[in-house]
């Protein structure tokens, strides 16, 4: 005898251990779900398009020639990096983008998947899983570009490279829990996509991307008031040279990230059938 | 009565059946102000967030039940129709059921894996080739890929598209597309299956695999749902029907009874319900050509106005009129039309054609047309009445006598009630 699934008007925060039994079983149910949309949608994303992987590489390559180019012409003055600048750029600009497209992942998934989402009833964290690995797909190709980048231009690597993943793993987080946050909404109005495009690119100017970490001044006290700050440093930091400056900014930064990803998601399931609900079929 | 007969009905075909889904007092409010629907939406959001009452039992400004306490159940192996005029909320409470989104008050209990036939090809990317898209398709319907890779031979030779497999699905004609989504989604084997037109695609031979496949689902225990615009459809497939209407449940019982109070309400009883009979007032000395209509109805045979015409049964139509003199060969021609369908004539009867004439004196007459067994299928008619003088001179006429036949039964797509009388003889 199949068990008996209810559909009521409560809240699900009333019964929270429930709740908590259903988003596991939900996980585990969604994973080849998720596996089988992500190679559907890597597919489908390839095969529109003649430059393929470039897509990966050329963004970073671009935003290296430029800033290269205007560092050295002096238009600009960034102070040393610890390793050769188009390098740091190219590194830290696929960081980054793995950071924004985290963020955007969850918007863009719950947006494909409107009518998919109208119609049946799957678990949800699917799109989001699925969208995660495309994240991690993505930044797989990136890295050979950096690995090339890296060959080229001789930069010492330190054997806490194996750990630089952890930090990579908790910026994806970061990204990924403002996206969910951000998702229900982004599916009623379209403000939310159109403003994160904005948000984005002035975020972008607060991180150490294409300057290294800002000692003093007002500008200093915001790049370090940046979430997103130590946890691409300490990515960075652990790839290269192996000595991690702000540890502990690190720290707090992944630990409200963590507890803030699971709450995000609880906000997430309650969220969507008041979503779907307001959604066409 | 006829409440004993029908329960008895469902109980003989599943006895012993468990109930499968159960939909208790449902109701559901949707908002058409689209800035005021999203911002409700958020507003619902936020409350359930910081797990406050949303009081969802009230209706806020611009809101409207799109759905008002439903109740009814499911058994297993049993089909059950959904019927009611566009807008009577067959879809959200088919959402609703699914668990797509929530109800407002009530609750809904469902046993077992339901798949919904709502969405064929939810997800097909066209980009890619049938064969990716089934595996997505039927992974989002909740099958493993071990579970995929059993079936997919069976999928493609269902769909019939065998030679197509591995082109893009953007190559399909709609109707390969729609038989591909059918195929995955029937053999992912729910135990419920919630129907919502689909059968409507496809060639007639198609079509005729789908109900096959349908049947066979059904004598394995899965139980359905389906919403169909064709009464004929549900009628020959479900066993019980529900009955919406604006979001209310007008009925829950045996199929043919519910289909026969829909069709009746959708082509009638909305609009007005006929009494049968109509009254002309007296016209004045110039205005008059001699014969003049007093009144029309139809009479039960005991004589009483106003009574329900009913299909099959005996019934008198009686014209009044009032002679101002004497006048020879007076006749009078009724034309039926059925407002049902295409507005085609269905019966044209005069008393000259069948070889009679009344000769009337002055005074008030009534002309009886005694009909023993009407043979009008139930709906709404209109009949035009000629009052002649030989077949040329009209006195008086009536363009439109509206008036609705019923029935007990349903005659489903039959044109005519024919009176009939069944036997059988054995030779031992």
């Amino acid at each position: 005898m199949p068990s008996e699934i209810v559909h009521t008007p409560e809240s699900l925060l009333k019964h929270p251990l429930k709740l908590l039994k259903q988003m596991r079983q939900d996980l585990l149910a969604s994973r080849e779900l998720a596996w089988q949309l992500m190679v559907r949608d890597i597919r489908a994303q390839y095969r529109q398009s003649l430059l393929g992987i470039a897509w990966a590489f050329l963004p970073p390559i671009i935003t290296a020639i430029g800033f290269t180019l205007a560092n050295e012409a002096k238009v600009i003055n960034i102070q040393a990096t610890n390793i050769p600048y188009p390098a740091y750029v190219i590194f830290s600009m696929a960081l980054w983008q793995t950071f924004v497209e985290a963020l955007n992942g969850p918007i863009q998934a719950v947006t494909l998947a409107k009518p998919m989402l109208a119609r049946v009833n799957f678990p949800r964290e699917a799109i989001i899983l699925a969208k995660l690995g495309e994240v991690f797909f993505n930044f797989a190709i990136k890295l050979i570009l950096i690995v090339v980048v890296f060959i080229w231009f001789r930069v010492p690597v330190s054997w806490t490279v194996i750990l630089a993943p952890v930090a990579l793993i908790h910026l994806v987080m970061l990204g990924t829990l403002i996206g969910i946050l951000l998702s229900p909404l982004g599916a009623l109005y379209q403000d939310v996509s159109k403003g994160l495009t904005m948000a984005t690119g002035f975020w972008l100017f607060l991180t150490p991307v294409v300057f290294p970490v800002p000692k003093e001044g007002m500008f200093g006290l915001l790049v370090r008031l940046n979430p997103v700050t130590p946890l691409l440093v300490t990515t960075r930091e652990l790839a290269t040279t192996g000595i991690v400056s702000d540890s502990l900014s690190f720290w707090i930064v992944s630990i409200i990230t963590i507890i803030g990803l699971l709450l995000t998601w609880i906000a997430f399931r309650l969220a969507m059938p008041y979503v779907i609900e307001r959604l066409s079929s | 009565m006829s409440n004993k007969i029908e329960n008895q009905k469902i109980d003989t075909y599943s006895k012993n059946a468990e109930i499968v889904a159960s939909i208790e007092n449902v109701s559901k409010k949707f908002c058409r102000d689209l800035k005021k629907s999203l911002f409700y939406g958020v507003q619902d959001i936020a409350t359930d967030l910081i797990g406050g009452r949303r009081n969802s039992a009230q209706l806020r400004t611009g809101e409207f039940w799109a759905l008002k306490d439903i109740n009814f159940h499911l058994r297993r192996g049993e089909a059950l129709g959904l019927v009611g005029a566009n807008g009577a909320g067959k879809s959200t409470l088919l959402r609703v059921i699914s668990g797509l989104i929530k109800p407002d008050t009530g609750c809904v209990r469902v046993r077992g894996r339901l798949a919904p036939l709502i969405a064929l090809g939810a997800g097909f990317n066209p980009i890619l080739t049938g064969r990716e898209n089934v595996y997505a398709n039927m992974s989002i319907l909740g099958l493993s890929k071990n579970e995929i890779n059993e079936r997919f031979e069976t999928v493609v030779d269902f769909a019939e598209i065998a030679d197509a497999i591995d082109a893009p699905v953007q190559t399909y004609s709609s109707g390969m597309a729609a038989r591909l989504g059918f195929a995955s989604a029937i053999h992912t084997q729910p135990d419920i299956l919630l129907i919502d037109e689909v059968l409507a695609v496809g060639d007639i031979k198609f079509k005729a695999k789908c109900y096959r496949r349908l049947h066979e689902l059904r004598q394995n225990g899965v139980s359905f749902i389906l919403v169909n615009h064709n009464p004929q459809a549900i009628l020959n497939i479900c066993d019980s029907a529900v009955y919406l209407s604006k979001g209310q449940m007008m009925a829950f019982g045996e199929t043919a009874t519910i289909l026969n109070q829909y069709e009746q309400d959708l082509f009638s009883g909305k609009l007005e319900n006929y009494s049968g009979a109509m009254y002309f007032p007296l016209k004045s000395e110039h205005e008059s050509l001699g014969l003049d209509l007093v009144s029309i109805c139809f009479k039960s045979p005991e004589g009483d106005i106003g009574k329900p015409i009913i299909s099959g049964e005996s019934t008198v139509l009686c014209v009044t009129f009032f002679a101002h003199q004497k006048f020879n060969d007076v006749n009078i021609h009724l034309k039926i039309t059925e407002l049902r369908q295409q507005g085609n004539t269905v019966l044209l009867l005069s008393n000259k054609n069948d070889g009679m004439s009344f000769d009337v004196n002055s005074g008030e007459h009534e002309i009886q047309l005694k009909i023993p067994y009407l043979s009008l299928v139930p709906g709404s008619y209109t009949m035009s009445i000629k009052l002649k003088e030989g077949s040329l001179g009209t006195f008086d006429l009536v363009e439109s006598f509206k008036f609705t036949v019923q029935s007990d039964v349903n005659m489903g797509i039959s044109m005519i009630n024919q009176q009939r009388v069944w036997e059988i003889k054995s030779k031992l």
